[in-house]
């Protein structure tokens, strides 16, 4: 039996504006009124379209620039594209760049209230599992130091225990397993397959192949901004090495 | 070993309050250190201003203790206007980092930075009429029914100006600075110093337009003098904060779905 559509993505495309000189205050758009400054405008995704099915893992790999980051953006809810559709039909939790941004001033458990009722869960469940999460990410001991005495790679932990404990049906990341030492990563690799196991959709970044052929079911090969490859996870892998080392043309890899 | 979170479908939606709930207990944590003496010097902050301001203009203006409230009532209510405007406008690049994280209602962001200045707001509010009341002076149920209603309009027309500002903020870098030297000069437009009766009546209607200036005037009226200003006035003012609202909401959800890609 075919499993349902979860995440569907149709044509997408996005690009940036590129100006020859930024303006980015009243006086120099003020200034600069009458005068036109050429713009670039940068095509990052061209053509999109991909579906994500309950309870697969999708992998997506390309070079840098080839538009994974701004794609998984997108499927977040967090850009806009241009042109296309992309339809959500259950909650997504997405670890986008995590790691930065928390707010120094505040402590652990206070971070993990902010960032996890921006995630979607309740404060009820935060409370309840503020214990767990902070032991997924190792920090118990410094549960009330505030965050700007954390080393990155501990904020970068107590990140993705969060996003970990508050995914709900369909998990988006980012170079999941590029966080922390040897023993949190394991951590991490089996609470991707646990939340597999239960169900849950997956669409994981990486540029490592054996990552995506050991965690993933399909994957997506991006070039330029298009999807050049959609396929058995292992066969993608040996696409995107094959395309690093300019071994035969991935386009000639292409499926069907 | 982490609990798995219960798949869509088998839990309720966490609802937004509990976003703003956590972003306003973690901005007042974060201004005032999460500390004791932060706590209570943001409980003691209106009320010795309120003092302080009370017994300097009682000295001052002995002549007339009418103008020493009308003043004491300006500057708090314009105090609250500059706060909470400057912290509207800075909200979604204060909390950026939020945005690239998630899908959310970021609106949230920008109703929840006018928190701080709010409970400042509503301390010095229970503190003046507390006032009022032990100086033989105490207002009506209606009077105070109606000063919480002017407080509402205000918090509107604050949250309009900064659902515009902040998204226009992440555009022009420089907004914040222009909008302290326009709330600066707004402090003389607003009749806060002078009464408006000095003013030609022809030059009022210019006056008035200018958000503080009614929300000054009524707010004395209903709790100084005791008069209540006409439904027109009060018509107007709902005509005012609703437009202001509605334009900031329209600027907001113009420019909103880019702001991630602006940071």
């Amino acid at each position: 039996m075919r499993r349902t559509v979860v995440v569907e993505a149709h044509g997408l495309a996005k690009s940036f504006s590129i100006p020859s000189v930024r303006r980015e205050t009243v006086r120099e758009h003020a200034l600069d009124l009458f005068r036109r400054h050429p713009t670039e405008r940068l095509q990052v995704l061209r053509d999109v379209s991909f579906a994500l099915r309950a309870g697969e893992s999708l992998g997506l790999m390309g070079r840098n620039g080839s538009g994974k980051s701004t794609l998984l953006k997108i499927v977040s809810g967090i850009y806009t594209q241009d042109a296309g559709t992309v339809e959500a039909r259950v909650p997504l939790t997405a670890v986008l760049e995590l790691g930065v941004g928390w707010n120094p001033d505040l402590d652990a458990i206070d971070n993990i209230e902010l960032l996890g009722t921006v995630m979607g869960l309740s404060l009820r469940e935060l409370r309840a599992a503020t214990p767990e999460i902070l032991a997924f990410a190792g920090v118990e001991r410094f549960a009330r130091l505030e965050l700007r005495h954390y080393s990155s790679g501990m904020a970068a932990r107590l990140a993705y225990a969060v996003a970990f404990r508050a995914v709900r049906d369909v998990l988006i990341l980012d170079e999941i397993f590029a966080v922390g030492d040897a023993e949190f990563k394991e951590r991490c690799q089996a609470r991707y397959k646990e939340l597999h196991a239960s169900g849950r959709a997956m669409l994981l970044v990486s540029h490592e192949p054996r990552t995506i052929a050991a965690f993933c079911d399909r994957a997506l090969l991006l070039e330029e901004g298009r999807i050049i490859m959609d396929g058995p996870a292992a066969d993608v892998a040996a696409a995107y090495l094959a395309l690093l080392t300019d071994a035969p043309s991935p386009r000639t890899l292409v499926a069907g | 070993m982490l609990p798995l979170a219960p798949a869509h479908g088998r839990v309720r939606a966490a609802s937004p309050l509990d976003l703003v709930w956590t972003l306003v207990r973690t901005d007042f944590k974060t201004r005032y250190h999460g500390t004791l003496g932060g706590f209570v010097w943001a409980l003691l902050k209106p009320l010795s201003m309120f003092v302080v301001l009370l017994s300097v203009f009682s000295y001052v203006f002995a002549s007339d203790p009418q103008y020493r409230l009308d003043l004491i009532i300006g500057l708090f209510l314009y105090e609250f206007f500059q706060e909470a405007t400057k912290s509207g406008l800075l909200s979604l690049r204060a909390k950026g980092f939020l945005l690239t994280k998630a899908r959310f209602p970021s609106w949230v962001l920008v109703v929840a930075s006018a928190s701080n200045a709010l409970i400042t707001l509503a301390l010095f509010s229970v503190v003046l009429i507390l006032f009022l009341g032990m100086s033989g002076r105490a207002p009506s149920i209606a009077a105070v029914a109606l000063y919480c209603v002017y407080q509402a309009h205000f918090f509107a027309i604050v949250t309009g100006f900064s659902l515009a500002a902040s998204v226009l903020f992440m555009r022009f870098r420089d907004l914040n600075q222009v909008w302290d030297v326009v709330a600066q000069a707004g402090f003389f437009v607003a009749p806060i110093i002078y009464p408006i009766g000095v003013l030609p009546e022809r030059l009022h209607i210019f006056l008035y337009l200018w958000p503080p200036t009614p929300i000054v005037l009524f707010s004395r009226s209903v709790l100084v003098d005791g008069r209540i200003p006409s439904a027109l006035a009060h018509v107007l003012l709902t005509a005012e904060a609703a437009i202001i609202l509605g334009i900031g909401a329209l600027v907001y959800r113009w420019r909103a779905p880019r702001v991630a890609e602006e940071l």
